[in-house]
């Protein structure tokens, strides 16, 4: 269950399943038989969950590497059931004035100042672990403390001349801190503690700075240590302190030696961006002696975890060495808290603010949580967390497994998700980001008394197959699940702006279904999430073609086709008939007319759009007709005949070879009927079979 | 002649056998430009098909397709050394899921109307299975048809021993062929020296008397000959059926009455539908007894110029005028009391006449006389020279051509005496010469519209206490639901109120705006006076299974704001075609399926379910073989009529039936058609694939017996 801890980062070992209270009893060795019995059960729990786990996590962790495009990022104080995660909200903007602004920023900007002159970062360190130690009061006599000395670091700009970042080291202090200390002797007030001025913050003033960070060094006088490495030990307390510039840094120092010993840590205070990385809480970090070179990056990709390659960061936890403070912002000394624990959030959305860094503030908030829930654990070695309690509710996880016969609890007090230790706030959210996100495993809502139980199964229907809208895939043919490696994919921006009716949210909607699993089998994605086709053609509807109802026109193309037709089998009809006929019906599909009262409309429509073709084909007398005609059926006025007419007498005057015509026209009053050619060739008997008196007859 | 003589000699033998050949070769003849002309038009088809598939692939080109880490590696190894082996990267393509099967439609948003099919079009194939099983499914399928077949020449089932030689429905067409081709032939050869013009010569009584008896069912050798002038007759160039109008803009335009021109637009024009030989409507009520609402056709009392026919000196012609056009005016039911004997334009008249009009017209005759006086600046200023000359000169020399005097008829019944308004029209000729022409053609001059002598006019009180009592009316006929619905006709029965014999009372239907009975007919629907949206059983229409009127619903909206999509009525949604967008995939119950775009609340209009509209009669007959298919979009829509979507319809056609559906079909009575509307049955969210179920329909008023066939897609 570790796991869950380090959304980030990623093995799944069976020798850190110590959360559970029947293993952890392995750390004491003491009944054998029965710690067989409870890892055969484990290896069940771990048969059923652990791939589901790991896929779960490497999908988390490669959205957090690649932000793979197909898998949606969403903002989550924008998803409707997290609503309240969203701070903002817009009822400032109605009173909003940009003359106000300027007021506001300088107003803030003196506050700000005052404020930050009075407070200070507040280190209190707890103890310095290591773990090829025995516990310390098995060795009193030995030493029981190391000398921490913390310096803050500021990294410079690079000035032109400058080689590289020049870097300032400020010492602020040396302490005494005791080595392994077991918690439950050791009051609160004995621990060393140092303070920071938050004016050490402030822009130095030759270089700018870009970041702060501290830098812990220990110095400790060595000695001979047995290998105090126990297979299998885990240990449940271990916390991972991860800012996302430190991830996976440490591992293990196994060094024996008689000399003085260092081991050094940084922890970034203030990033580039000048957002602020640490919060209140407890840390533990881990050292690095000083000889040992840091893992490099580049081993933490996903690769490598894909190749099943397990990272070390939780031995190092384990074995130690590791460092544990607790950090406070304060107004003064002995003060409160003054770094509101919102306040980061607020800093980090003020600019590039993406999910990941999200979730690693949330994640830190979680971890202090997990340690909250696990305290009573046997191997506690420190006192509890000062946080106060945010949440009365106690969550119970009942993991269900083979066959949902066995099952494993485990009990949280916080309403993060344990998977990607999102900060739900909320049961109602909870279980709504669990069940939309996490569909992996069924999960079904229980009252409890103490809180909320949710059972949670793997769910079998899950096929790991794509949930999303096929349209996607469409659009980016090729390889877009090749597990072999990333591949570049085209862009898709999908704007998803949705505002359905919804339902109240009510938790009765994660209760488990009378009509037993049917319903979870459904996927959660609503909308879209299928290919369509184009009605004509069954081919495949590309996302550009979503937005237009392509065969829906009121016009097709046969049916424009067919009318001319129709009336081209009429015998007794002629071709100046025929052709505006076949104009006037044309203009009324296109348009749809379906009232009298559109006909006045319709008229002047037609003239104007048809008007130049029906002087050019020389159709004006039977424009006239049919105007007459509509006149006649009591749907126009004269007076749209007649401004109908007069239009079309401007579009003659306007047409460039009216003259041309007129004189053309003269000749083809000697020849045939050269001027409605094209009719009379389409009218001659052949087609003809219809009248029009057989119509009427 | 010597040569014929020959010919002559060898008898009436030799001729039959050459009649007999000669209709060999023009039947292979045939046959061959048939053969072609099906291989031509399946080119086109082919090269239309090849050009789409072309755009596709050049589509297909631009996209980039990922290449990807080939893992495996294919193999050829030849047993042969001097074969080396080859090795090709194993590429997977995933597999594709097929569509369902989908016979091919045509798109439509519309009803059309088609007639009943006497011939079977095709013998259906729906699997050797079927056919082997129920053998005796299409020979009863052809006897429903009377044993026709489409296309039944060398016979399913063969209809006559002499196939080989007739062909009932072609013959008239060969003999066509036929007859000039031999008439070709004997002249070709007993006169090969003389021009091809001089071919057309009566050909010799031998050839009708041996073609006579050779197809002694085709009539005597007298009838032969009749028939062969007549066929021979049409083939002079640019000659048109006799009944036929020339082209009034043509160079062969004749002067003509007002009907003849007028003729094929009055009775091609579909009234219902604004379209000329409309789709839907087979039959067009001709304007002839449609009344003239609007006065408007005012004597323009102002002189359009300084030569117009007002001015004219008082002289021997507006003496002669004077007494025809009293005549017509005096005919307008005293509207203008005074304007013929003050016509000569004193500026009074035209007040006067705005005066006894009612007040709505009033405005609108005002628009006319603006109007008409802009046209009037404008006739000035382009034509009035010219025409001063010639006026003084030559007033009664001015000749016409047939298309002016036609046209001059044609206005003359619709502008009346307004001269210079007809001057304009025409074009060629001034008012001056057109009021000339009127006197001359004062004896066949069109008659002023007569006012409906029926009905009484009627008081405007009574008109909203009739409203109310229709508003009963209808709850009455609601509540005394029969069971059938009948189409709708448009009455036509002059000078007859609409009672029991009105077909459109017996079917009980309302009188629509369609119908020729006087608008104050009892039996006409009022319309509403909604000022909401008309989505409640409060608004009449609604009540009555309706869709508002836009000529009639004056106050609801339903006759506005055509260009936006907000109209304030929401029950007018099937005519203004306001259907939402809906997209196809293959469904999740059977075959094919059709999804929503954008959610719709409940209630709310989707689409109106289109197709072809067949009689009854016919459906059974096409539902015998959907059924057999297991696939019918046959519709009920009222007594008469069934609408089929199977060869043409709209996107709607391929929601499935369900017995919890999120649709329901309702059929509305929308401006004198029975329509199909889909409506939401609740809320439905976006993406979600719609429902209905087929056989009940939720229109109480509407119930409908008959064949029940559901719409399942096997």
């Amino acid at each position: 269950v570790s796991l869950w801890r380090n959304g980030g980062s990623c093995s799944s070992s069976p020798s850190n399943g110590a959360v559970y209270p029947a293993s952890s009893a392995v750390m004491n060795s003491v009944k054998k038989p029965k710690m067989e019995q409870i890892q055969a059960d484990h290896e069940l729990f771990l048969q059923a969950f652990e791939s589901e786990i790991l896929n779960t996590l490497l999908l988390f962790g490669m959205k957090l590497i690649f932000s793979l495009p197909l898998l949606p990022i969403y903002l989550h104080r924008t998803l409707t059931f997290m609503s309240h995660r969203n701070g903002r909200s817009n009822a400032r903007r109605k009173t909003f004035k940009v003359d106000d602004m300027l007021q506001t920023v300088e107003r803030m900007k003196g506050e700000q100042d005052s404020l930050s002159l009075s407070s200070h970062l507040q280190l209190t360190f707890t103890g310095f672990f290591h773990k090829d130690e025995k516990p310390s009061q098995n060795s009193e006599n030995e030493q029981s403390s190391v000398s921490l000395e913390v310096l803050l670091v500021k990294v410079c700009h690079k000035k032109r001349k400058d080689v590289s970042c020049p870097i300032k080291q400020v010492p602020t202090g040396k302490k005494q801190v005791p080595l392994n200390p077991d918690s439950n002797q050791t009051k609160l007030g004995s621990y060393p503690s140092l303070l920071v001025s938050s004016n050490e913050f402030e822009p130095s003033n030759s270089h700018m700075v870009k970041s702060y960070s501290l830098l812990f060094r220990v110095s400790r006088t060595g000695r001979r240590a047995a290998n105090g490495l126990v297979n299998g030990e885990a240990n449940e307390n271990i916390d991972v302190i991860d800012t996302p510039s430190r991830k996976k840094r440490s591992s293990s120092h196994r060094e024996e030696g008689e000399t003085t010993e260092t081991f050094v840590a940084q922890m970034t205070v203030f990033d580039k961006n000048r957002r602020l990385q640490l919060l209140d809480g407890e840390y533990e970090v881990s050292m690095q002696g000083m000889e040992d070179s840091p893992v490099s990056k580049k081993r933490a990709t996903w690769e490598t975890i894909l190749d099943g390659k397990r990272l070390p960061p939780f031995e190092t936890f384990s074995q130690g060495p590791t460092l544990q403070f607790m950090l406070r912002w304060t107004g003064d000394a002995s003060g409160k808290s003054t770094a509101p624990v919102a306040k980061p959030l607020a800093t980090r959305n003020s600019d590039s603010s993406s999910p990941m860094e999200t979730r690693t503030s949330n994640h830190r908030a979680a971890l202090m949580a997990v340690k909250e829930s696990v305290s009573t654990d046997i191997k506690t070695r420190k006192e509890q967390v000062l946080c106060e309690p945010r949440q009365k509710l106690r969550i119970f996880y009942q993991f269900l497994y083979n066959n949902n016969t066995r099952q494993q609890t485990e009990a949280r007090d916080d309403l993060h998700c344990p998977w990607c230790t999102l900060n739900c706030s909320k049961l109602y959210s909870l279980l709504k980001h669990l069940k939309l996100s996490h569909s992996r495993f069924i999960f079904n809502y229980v009252p409890h008394p103490k809180g909320a139980r949710i059972d949670v199964s793997i769910n079998e229907c899950y096929d790991g197959s794509y949930v999303g809208n096929p349209q996607d895939i469409h659009s980016q043919p090729g390889f877009a699940f090749s597990r072999n490696g990333p591949v570049k994919r085209t862009a898709v921006t999908h704007i998803l702006v949705c505002r359905p009716k919804r339902t109240k949210p009510s938790l009765s909607e994660f209760l488990e279904s009378e009509d037993g699993e049917l319903e979870q089998q459904r996927t959660y994605v609503s909308g879209h999430n299928r290919l369509y086709f184009h009605s004509d053609s069954c081919m495949p509807l590309r996302p550009q073609e979503m937005e237009e109802d392509s065969e829906d026109e009121r016009d097709p193309e046969w049916l424009r086709e067919k009318t001319a037709t129709q009336l081209d089998e009429f015998t007794d009809v002629n071709e100046g008939e025929k052709e505006v006929m076949k104009l006037w019906n044309l203009h009324v599909m296109k348009y749809g007319f379906i009232a009298d009262n559109q006909m006045n409309q319709a008229i002047m429509l037609f003239a104007e759009n048809t008007g130049a073709h029906i002087v050019r084909r020389n159709l004006c007398r039977n424009f006239l007709l049919h105007l007459v005609s509509m006149h006649d059926f009591n749907l126009v006025t004269t007076a749209t005949i007649d401004r109908a007419m007069a239009r079309l007498r401007q579009i003659k005057e306007e047409l460039p070879d009216a003259e041309e015509e007129e004189q053309q026209q003269g000749q083809a009053l000697v020849s045939a009927g050269a001027c409605n050619g094209n009719s009379i060739t389409s009218t001659g008997g052949k087609q003809g079979k219809r009248t029009k008196s057989a119509l009427t007859d | 002649m010597v040569l014929t003589g020959k010919r002559s000699e060898k008898g009436p033998a030799c001729w039959k056998r050459r009649v007999k050949s000669e209709y060999m070769r023009l039947r292979q003849l045939k046959r061959f430009r048939r053969a072609d002309e099906v291989k031509s038009m399946f080119n086109t088809n082919r090269q239309k098909i090849l050009d789409r598939t072309d755009i596709l692939n050049q589509e297909w080109k631009t996209r980039r397709i990922q290449p990807v880490h080939i893992m495996t590696s294919c193999t050829a190894d030849s047993g042969f050394s001097e074969f080396s082996k080859q090795v090709i990267p194993l590429k997977t393509l995933n597999a594709v899921a097929s569509v369902p099967v989908m016979y091919s439609w045509s798109p439509l948003q519309q009803n059309f109307m088609v007639e009943d099919e006497t011939v079977l079009h095709n013998i259906p194939y729906m699997g050797d299975e079927i056919l082997d099983q129920d053998g005796t499914f299409i020979e009863e399928l052809i006897k429903n048809y009377d044993g026709k077949v489409h296309g039944d020449r060398e016979g399913v089932i063969s209809l006559s021993q002499y196939s080989d030689n007739e062909e009932e429905d072609e013959e008239e067409e060969e003999q066509q062929d036929f007859k000039v081709e031999k008439m070709e032939v004997c002249d070709g050869k007993e006169h090969p020296e003389e021009p091809r013009k001089e071919v057309l010569k009566f050909p010799s009584d031998k050839i009708f008397e041996a073609i006579s008896s050779m197809f002694p069912d085709k009539g005597s050798t007298e009838e032969l000959k009749e028939k062969y002038k007549e066929l021979t007759e049409q083939q002079l160039p640019g000659a048109l059926p006799p009944e036929c109008t020339p082209n009034i803009d043509g160079p062969n335009a004749r002067s003509v009455q007002r009907e003849q021109s007028l003729h094929s637009f009055h009775t091609l024009f579909c009234r219902r539908c604004f379209k000329y030989d409309c789709f839907l409507h087979p039959f067009h009520a001709t304007p002839n007894t449609y009344k003239r609402k609007n006065l408007e056709n005012l004597v323009d009392s102002k002189p359009c110029g300084i030569e117009c026919y007002i001015e004219y000196p008082a002289g021997e012609v507006a003496e002669q005028a004077k007494t025809p056009s009293k005549r017509t005016v005096g005919r307008r039911r005293g509207r203008l009391p005074n304007s013929s004997s003050s016509r000569p334009g004193t500026p009074s008249v035209s007040s006067e006449t705005k005066d006894t009009d009612s007040d709505r017209e009033g405005s609108r005759a005002a628009l006319v006389k603006c109007s008409v006086l802009v046209f009037c600046a404008e006739g000035n200023s382009r034509c009035q020279t010219p025409v001063k000359m010639k006026l003084i000169g030559e007033a009664e020399a001015v000749e016409w051509s047939g298309a002016e005097a036609s046209l001059f008829r044609v206005l003359i019944g619709t502008y009346y005496d307004n001269f210079c308004a007809i001057a304009r029209l025409i074009g060629t000729k001034t008012c001056r010469q057109v009021y000339e022409f009127r006197v001359k053609e004062s004896s066949i001059i069109a008659r002023a519209p007569a006012e409906d002598e029926d009905t009484p006019p009627r008081k405007k009180k009574r008109k909203h206490r009739l409203w109310a009592t229709h508003c009963r009316k209808i709850q009455l006929k609601k509540d005394g639901s029969s069971n059938h619905v009948y189409n709708y006709q448009p009455c036509d029965h002059p000078r007859q109120p609409c009672d029991a014999s009105c077909p459109c009372v017996t079917a009980q239907n309302f009188c629509e705006k369609f119908c020729q009975c006087s608008s104050e007919c009892q039996n006409r629907f009022p319309g509403c006076r909604c000022k909401a949206q008309c989505n409640t059983k409060q608004c009449p229409c609604y009540l009555a299974v309706r869709e508002c009127d836009p000529d009639l619903c004056l106050t609801c909206g339903a006759g506005d704001n055509w260009d936006s999509k907000n109209v304030s009525c929401k029950n007018c949604s099937i005519q203004r075609g306001a259907k939402k967008h809906l997209l196809l995939a293959p469904s999740d119950v059977a075959g094919w399926g059709i999804f929503i775009k954008e959610p719709v609340q409940k209630n709310e209009f989707i689409s109106e379910y289109c197709g072809e509209i067949i009689s009854q009669d016919e459906a059974d007959r096409r539902g015998k073989v959907y059924d057999k298919y297991m696939c019918s979009f046959l519709f009920n829509l009222n007594n008469d009529f069934v609408v089929d979507a199977t060869r043409k319809g709209n996107k709607i056609r391929f929601a499935n039936h369900s017995v919890n559906p999120n649709c329901y079909a309702k059929v509305m009575m929308v401006n004198g058609d029975h329509r199909i509307g889909i409506f939401a049955k609740r809320a439905i969210q976006t993406g979600e694939e719609l429902f209905f179920d087929y056989r009940y329909s939720q229109a109480d008023a509407l119930k409908y017996v008959g064949i029940e066939r559901e719409l399942e897609i096997a």
